[in-house]
């Protein structure tokens, strides 16, 4: 079971985790905040984010997969294009470098929603319990009743 | 009891979303209206031809391209606004960047129309995307109009993406504190956002991520779209310096539009506590500084075309200044790179008004320049027979009036739909 | 089963279904021939057919293609001692008279209202008959005016008159060379055309002659001054006032105050009487006055250095020939001017070399100076006139009003004209007889003596309309039927078997030509007559003031073929107006009077005013003003005792309106190059190495190329109505014309420069690495296995981006979907697709016909061969100027002269690789 305090001022929030925390490490489960306090972040100090591995696979999909389309779609059917090329290099990395920001930027979005766990279905069509309510909260662990 | 600042910054700015006036339904009724006309032209160019359109030879582009390359620029301050001054922290674009993010997809929206408008047969578009099919037929990719759809398309969705993910807590926010319909719309937007620890923290990072892709494309997106150009062989197109060029100018014009769009939004709405004058005199700086910029380009182009020796491109840079279009290139010279330089004075930067009346002038001197590039290169090209002028139709000018009702159409709802500054970030940032 | 083998199979069994299935009723059954008739039409192949172009009164000999049973296209015929193989511009749009929507289609009879409402032929016969029998009952005189006829028809027109009492009036044509043919009556007691034999003199001096315009026979003329150039040491010098393809295309020339030609004639004949080959008598140049060095300088604007070394010319040449005509010999002192000119022609010894009277074009029947005065003066007792019958002919458009024609045909009993497509003397008619096209009926011509040239049905009449011979007859069978033959054509086979025998028409019927003897003339002048006329002559005073030049359009010659909506299509070569009518004025008087293009000035003379816009005409004398005679509606004329139409040049006050044009269509954006260079003429030609990056790419077996030779293009642009025939290019319309769409393939670009005048046909210019494909997102435009540059217009989505990178601005793009009214689709090619709106296209170096040779050599076995076939354009070029071919195979033309010294490309520096060669202008003498 977990219960939930919240606090008004962000300085009462910072003071309640930091003893909590000091208390006992176990009893956070978990905090909410309406903007991102990078002390409390401190505090709990959770493992660094995946997401950036989720971007650059994502970019490098993009970059190859430009190269991909852009070449085998002038070998699939030879065309003489002013004079230039089959493989003309320069344009191709055009089609590559945006779709490197393409799918980085996409992978990334949908990796956030993954790591996140967004979006949570069931929040969608009905209030939770603990949700967003512009206070802080830190969410512990219930004493036995 | 005294209200505190938090609930204060939410009230103030869901207030903003609150029953629309009469002004706000007039200024919606005269935009759609206006967009709905030029959606009838549209339907009418279709249905009988391009011809209806001025353009002919060899002026094959005109006041269409012109709107695409214009509000392609306009995008182009919203997403400097938001991942580059983010990169940058720069604080003062908490109280801009969302309604500079909405103006961006707006305007990418109203630009994405005129390719379309302005082919020849708009229901074969689908042509112009590389899609697998039983003919291996495939676009050409060494066309710098692929690569504008492209990059527009990246464009757009990147920071359609930025625009919602930034949106995303303070989309949380309106699900409390409106109710009815509009709660459970905000609750599907939301995503069941609760600000926990795992979310804000993957967050920060998605945000910085967005941000460093979404910079490069402020950079890239605009020098491809002046390749559409440069990548030509036209004299007065082809020059290497037009991708910085076209950036800065993108740059000019979307401040531009950014100052226009903001100061009466800021009144109207009662804004004025978080968007203060010493904001709008930063914009101000981004103003001159690009203005510089440009009006440094206009001279090397110049200079160029004087020490270069080639006929046809001397030939060209007279008949801008001298030629048919001549009042057009000297209304832009005054617009982008005289007036502006005005803003070297501190007490006109702080001048709301003041500023506000000059970004309607930078915004017509901007889609001038754009003009006069395009006729002018087109209409003296080498061969000296095939020169001929070129003037609007109705048709044109009813769909670039078109545009401007969708884009102030779109805005007006964004107003009214969405929180139009970040709540999440005030917040952040109050003192 | 493979699948190939099943569809095939499917195919089959539904096909035929399909073929049993559908019989509409009425249908007739078609059975296929077992052995095909020789002259069957065979679908989807085209066969060749000679016929005669009957446009313009030069009848030039034509190959006409028919496809699917309708002629689609002219072009020359080869061999035809008129044109050998060319055709002008206005011989390749009169295939379009043939499907000309406003064509007559059956007879019109005008009914109380003064509308027209269609009647059959029996009743318009009826209504001749009763309307002959009231006459010869009221004692009225009937009259039939004609335009000009030749051979059988002029017979049977004379006969038909005969037989119906009808007074045959002699024929009436504008440009009649009314002057020319007097100078010899006079000189040789017959009238005459001579026909100039221009190769074989090596100083040609023109004066004021359009022969290569309009004149006596433009495509024979080009195709002489092409061989004259080719001749080496041969000199071409102009004289005159006026800007024409004549005096641009002339290898020197000066410009002369219009009227002063006659104060130069005699000068030259005086100064030359030393050195005179054939000696006139010594009284002649005494009764002539012998104008003064200064006095000529002054008179005729030139300077005396030039006039001097003029006359040395003359005397070092050995066989020089003066030819004078066009304007100059239709002014007021147009037959002293050809007197002069004859002295001269005998004192340099052209007479019997390179001017010929035995065979010139036959005019005998046209009306002289002194008929044409009888029509144009009042009429002296008001005679009742019953019938009137015009063929072919305007007069009531180019004679004055009040004159004694005109009054005669405005009060006539009935009045009947024949012709296609109606023209402001038809208009007034009571009774219209609809004509057959010359491709549509039989009929023969003698443009000149030793010619016989025959035109015969190649598809039955489009519409209820009946060949002029036919019709005649039909007319002389109103009065009894015995002794006229059944039909034109029989008629004209007889005589032709009683003239040529049976092998001279079976020859005939096959070649569509045949030359005849001809008698051949004296050499000698008959002076005795002259003196007494040349006795009164006083040179006229140097003219004074501006004047204005009418002259015949190179698009429309004298206004009859203004109804081919192609000819107004294509821009005038000089002045590059399409639509709307101009006064062309030099740059000189345009500056002097602050005019520029389009400006609206009033033209007044004696008898006349008229608002005109101005178009600035390098090239053109300063003092002179030009128009065409289709801008004018009516002629400027005197009364006086010299009478005659004024088709020379006039004394005119020009007055600006302040006012300008807005109908001018001015296709040209620059008459100067600008300094860019298109065509290099100082220096030798260097020709820039391509330094590309890329590796080149090859096109084994062909790659095909086009040579185009400056010297030769005289500016046509009988190629450019080629083009437009051949390949279904549309026409836009004035309106279009005034947006800058105009949609031709091929053009003709005058520049006026410094270094010399030129005209530079443009046309795709096939790049080897062509800017426009790169620039195509679909693909759209790319280069095909024989180095082409082609269009998939599939494929386009009408970005335009292919057009703007285009230097040299040669594609078209469709703004609105072409319209081809009924029965004009009906000439539409159907080698080549009819293409729709939103896309562009572009000269495809005639890509049907290069096809067409490649299946054909495939066939056999072989690969095509230099000279094979050819493009469009090349093929009606009388110059010859135009050459096109395998630039990969050694030994064709092409590749030996992409090699010539005067070979270059247009801007060679930006790297694109042209396949369209030209030749720069050889340095003159």
């Amino acid at each position: 079971m977990s219960r939930i305090e919240r606090f008004r001022s962000k300085e009462e929030f910072l003071d309640a985790l930091r003893s909590n925390l000091d208390e006992d490490r176990e009893s956070v489960i978990d905090i909410l905040m309406p903007y991102p306090l990078p002390e409390a972040q401190q505090l709990m100090n959770p493992e660094p984010s995946q997401l950036k591995v989720f971007a650059f696979t994502g970019a490098l999909c993009g970059f190859a997969f430009g190269l991909f389309l852009t070449i085998y779609s002038v070998l699939s059917w030879p065309l003489i294009i002013g004079g230039k090329p089959l493989i003309s290099i320069p344009p191709f990395l055009i089609i590559a470098y945006t779709l490197t920001i393409l799918f980085g930027a996409l992978a990334s979005f949908f990796g956030f929603l993954w790591l996140s766990r967004l979006p949570r279905i069931p929040a969608l069509f009905a209030a939770e319990q603990w949700e967003e309510d512009g206070r802080f909260a830190i969410v512990l662990k219930a004493d036995e009743p | 009891m005294i209200e505190h600042r938090d609930d204060q910054i939410e009230r103030d700015v869901l207030a903003a979303m609150g029953r629309p006036g009469a002004g706000w339904w007039i200024a919606l009724a005269t935009s759609a209206l206006f967009f709905f006309g030029g959606l009838i032209l549209w339907g009418y160019q279709i249905f009988r031809g391009l011809g209806v359109a001025g353009i002919n030879n060899p002026v094959g582009w005109g006041v269409y391209i012109a709107n695409f390359v214009f509000w392609v620029g306009i995008a182009h301050s919203g997403t400097l606004i938001s991942a580059v001054l983010f990169l940058f922290r720069a604080r003062f674009r908490s109280s801009f960047n969302r309604a500079a993010e909405a103006m961006t997809v707006i305007a990418l929206m109203t630009a994405g129309l005129f390719p379309l408008i302005h082919l020849g047969r708009v229901w074969v578009f689908y042509y112009l995307l590389p899609y697998p099919n039983e003919r291996q037929l495939w676009v050409n990719f060494r066309s710098p109009l692929i690569w504008d759809v492209f990059a527009v398309t990246t464009y757009m969705i990147v920071s359609a993406v930025f625009f919602y993910v930034g949106m995303l807590p303070d989309l949380a926010v309106a699900r409390r504190r409106l109710g009815g319909i509009r709660s459970r719309i905000f609750r599907v937007l939301s995503l069941g956002w609760r600000g926990t620890l795992r979310q804000w923290h993957h967050y920060g990072k998605l945000y910085i991520l967005l941000a460093a892709f979404a910079t490069p494309l402020v950079a890239s997106v605009h020098s491809i779209v002046s390749w559409d150009f440069a990548m030509s062989i036209v004299p007065g197109w082809h020059t290497t310096i037009f991708a910085p060029y076209f950036v800065a100018g993108a740059i000019l014009s979307g401040t531009a539009m950014v100052i226009t769009l903001v100061a009466p939004m800021r009144r109207i709405l009662k804004l004025e506590a978080y968007i203060t004058p010493a904001h709008f005199e930063s914009i101000a700086k981004i103003l001159l500084l690009t203005s510089l910029i440009v009006s440094y380009s206009y001279i090397v182009e110049y200079a160029l075309a004087f020490y270069g020796d080639q006929p046809p491109e001397a030939g060209q840079f007279s008949y801008r200044a001298l030629g048919d279009y001549r009042v057009f290139f000297w209304a832009m010279i005054l617009f982008n790179s005289v007036l502006p330089l005005s803003l070297f004075i501190k007490q006109l930067r702080l001048n709301i008004r003041y500023l506000f009346v000059l970004s309607l002038f930078v915004n017509i001197g901007m889609w001038l320049e754009r003009f006069v590039l395009i006729v002018s290169a087109l209409a003296h090209e080498y061969e000296p027979y095939a020169w001929g002028t070129y003037s609007p139709s109705f048709v044109e000018i009813g769909i670039t009036l078109g545009s401007f009702g969708l884009f102030f159409s779109l805005y007006l709802l964004f107003l009214k739909t969405l929180p139009v500054l970040s709540i999440t970030e005030l917040k952040e940032h109050q003192p | 089963m493979k699948r190939r083998n099943f569809l095939k199979m499917m195919g089959l069994l539904s096909g035929s279904g399909l073929a049993s299935a559908c019989k509409p009723e009425g249908s007739k059954t078609f059975i296929s021939y077992l052995v095909p008739p020789e002259d069957a039409v065979t679908p989807g192949e085209s066969s060749w057919h000679p016929s005669t172009c009957m446009e313009c009164p030069a009848h030039c000999g034509v190959l006409v293609k028919m496809r699917d049973g309708w002629p689609i296209k002219l072009e020359g015929l080869p061999g035809h001692p008129i044109s050998d193989g060319g055709l002008c511009i206005r011989g390749q749009a009169s295939i379009t008279r043939l499907y000309h929507p406003e064509r007559l289609r059956q007879p019109m009879a005008k009914n109380e209202q003064g509308q027209f409402e269609p009647v059959s032929w029996e009743q318009a016969f009826e209504r001749i008959a009763t309307a002959l029998d009231e006459a010869g009952d009221a004692g009225e005189r009937s009259r039939f005016f004609s335009g000009r006829t030749t051979g059988a028809l002029r017979q049977l027109k004379e006969q038909c008159c005969r037989a119906l009492g009808i007074r045959c009036e002699a024929e009436f044509e504008l440009y009649g060379h009314r002057a020319l043919r007097q100078s010899w009556q006079l000189l040789q007691g017959r009238e005459a055309v001579p026909r100039y034999q221009l190769e074989s003199c090596d100083f040609l001096l023109s004066l004021g002659t359009d022969f290569l315009d309009t004149g006596l026979s433009p495509v024979d003329y080009t195709a002489q001054i092409t061989r004259l150039k080719d001749r080496p040491g041969s000199l071409w010098w102009h004289l005159g006032p006026e800007a024409s393809l004549s005096s641009l295309g002339a290898q020197r020339t000066l410009r002369l105050r219009a009227g002063s030609e006659q104060m130069l004639l005699l000068f030259v004949l005086q100064q030359t009487a030393p050195h005179a080959k054939r000696s006139l008598p010594a009284e002649l140049f005494t009764t002539l006055p012998a104008p003064a060095l200064a006095e000529v300088a002054e008179a005729t604007g030139l300077a005396s250095a030039q006039l001097e070394e003029l006359i040395l010319r003359l005397s070092k040449a050995e066989a020089p020939l003066l030819i004078t005509g066009g304007a100059a010999l239709e002014g007021e002192s147009g037959l002293l001017l050809a007197v002069l000119t004859a002295l001269i022609q005998y004192s340099q010894g052209a007479l019997g070399t390179s001017v010929n009277l035995s065979d010139g074009e036959d005019f005998a029947s046209v009306a002289e100076l002194h008929e044409m005065q009888d029509w144009m003066n009042p009429p002296g007792v008001q005679e009742k006139t019953g019938l009137v019958l015009v063929s072919q002919c305007n007069l009531l458009h180019d004679l004055p009003e009040g004159g004694e024609a005109v009054r005669s045909i405005e009060t006539a009993r009935l009045r009947i004209g024949m012709g296609d497509v109606p023209n402001e003397t038809m208009l007034q008619m009571d009774l219209l007889l609809p004509l057959s096209h010359p491709l549509e009926c039989w009929g023969e011509t003698r443009p000149r003596a030793g010619t016989l040239s025959l035109h015969r049905p190649l598809l039955p009449p489009l519409f209820d309309s009946r060949g002029q011979g036919d019709l005649l007859l039909d007319l002389m069978r109103i009065r009894g039927k015995i002794g006229v033959p059944d039909s034109y054509e029989l008629m004209l086979t007889d005589q032709w078997m009683a003239e040529l025998g049976e092998t001279g028409r079976h020859e005939l019927l096959k070649t569509g030509f045949i030359a005849l003897p001809v008698a051949q003339q004296s050499t000698e002048l008959q002076l005795e007559a002259l003196l007494p006329l040349l006795n009164q002559t006083t040179p006229n005073p140097p003219p004074s003031g501006l004047r204005l030049m009418i002259v015949p359009s190179l698009r429309t010659f004298d206004g009859r073929s203004r109804p081919l909506a192609l000819l107004q299509e294509i821009p005038d070569p000089l002045s590059t107006v399409s639509y709307g009518a101009c006064v062309s004025i030099s740059p000189g008087l345009a500056r002097s009077r602050s005019l520029s293009d389009r400006d609206l000035v009033e033209l007044r003379w004696g008898s006349g005013s008229i608002r005109l816009a101005v178009k600035i005409q390098p090239g053109l004398d300063d003092t002179t003003l030009m128009v065409t005679r289709d801008a004018l509606d009516r002629l400027p004329h005197r009364q006086s005792e010299s009478g005659g139409l004024l088709l020379g040049s006039i004394p005119v006050e020009l007055r600006p309106t302040g006012q300008s044009s807005e109908t001018l269509a001015i296709l040209s954006g620059s008459a100067s190059q600008q300094g860019r260079g298109l065509i290099p003429m100082e220096g030798k030609l260097e020709h820039e190495l391509s330094h590309s990056l890329y590796p080149p790419h090859s096109h084994e077996p062909y790659r095909w190329a086009m040579v185009i030779d400056l010297d030769r293009c005289t500016g046509c642009s009988s190629c450019v109505a080629s083009c437009y025939v051949e390949n279904n290019i549309p026409i836009t319309g004035q309106q279009e014309h005034l947006n800058g769409r105009e949609m031709s393939w091929l053009r003709i670009e005058p520049y006026y420069d410094e270094t010399g005048n030129h005209f530079l046909p443009m046309l795709c210019q096939h790049c080897h690495n062509a800017p426009c494909e790169t620039v195509c997102p679909v693909n759209a435009t790319y280069h095909n296995p024989d180095g082409l540059n082609v269009q998939v217009y599939n494929r386009c989505v009408g970005t335009r981006y292919c057009s703007n990178n285009c230097p040299y601005k040669v594609r078209r793009f469709n703004w609105f979907k072409a319209q081809w009214p009924s029965p004009e689709d009906k000439r539409l090619n159907p080698d080549l697709l009819v293409r729709g709106r939103g896309i562009m296209e572009k000269c495809t170096f005639c890509l049907q016909r290069i096809r067409a040779a490649k299946e054909d050599a495939k066939a056999r076995g072989r690969r095509v061969n230099d000279g094979e076939f050819t493009t469009a354009c090349a093929q009606s070029c009388p110059a010859k100027a135009i050459v096109f071919g395998n630039l990969l195979d050694p030994d064709s033309e092409v590749a030996r002269l992409s090699l010539d010294e005067r070979a270059f490309r247009v801007f060679e520096a930006l790297g694109t690789e042209p396949s369209v060669y030209y030749l720069r202008k050889k340095a003159p003498g």
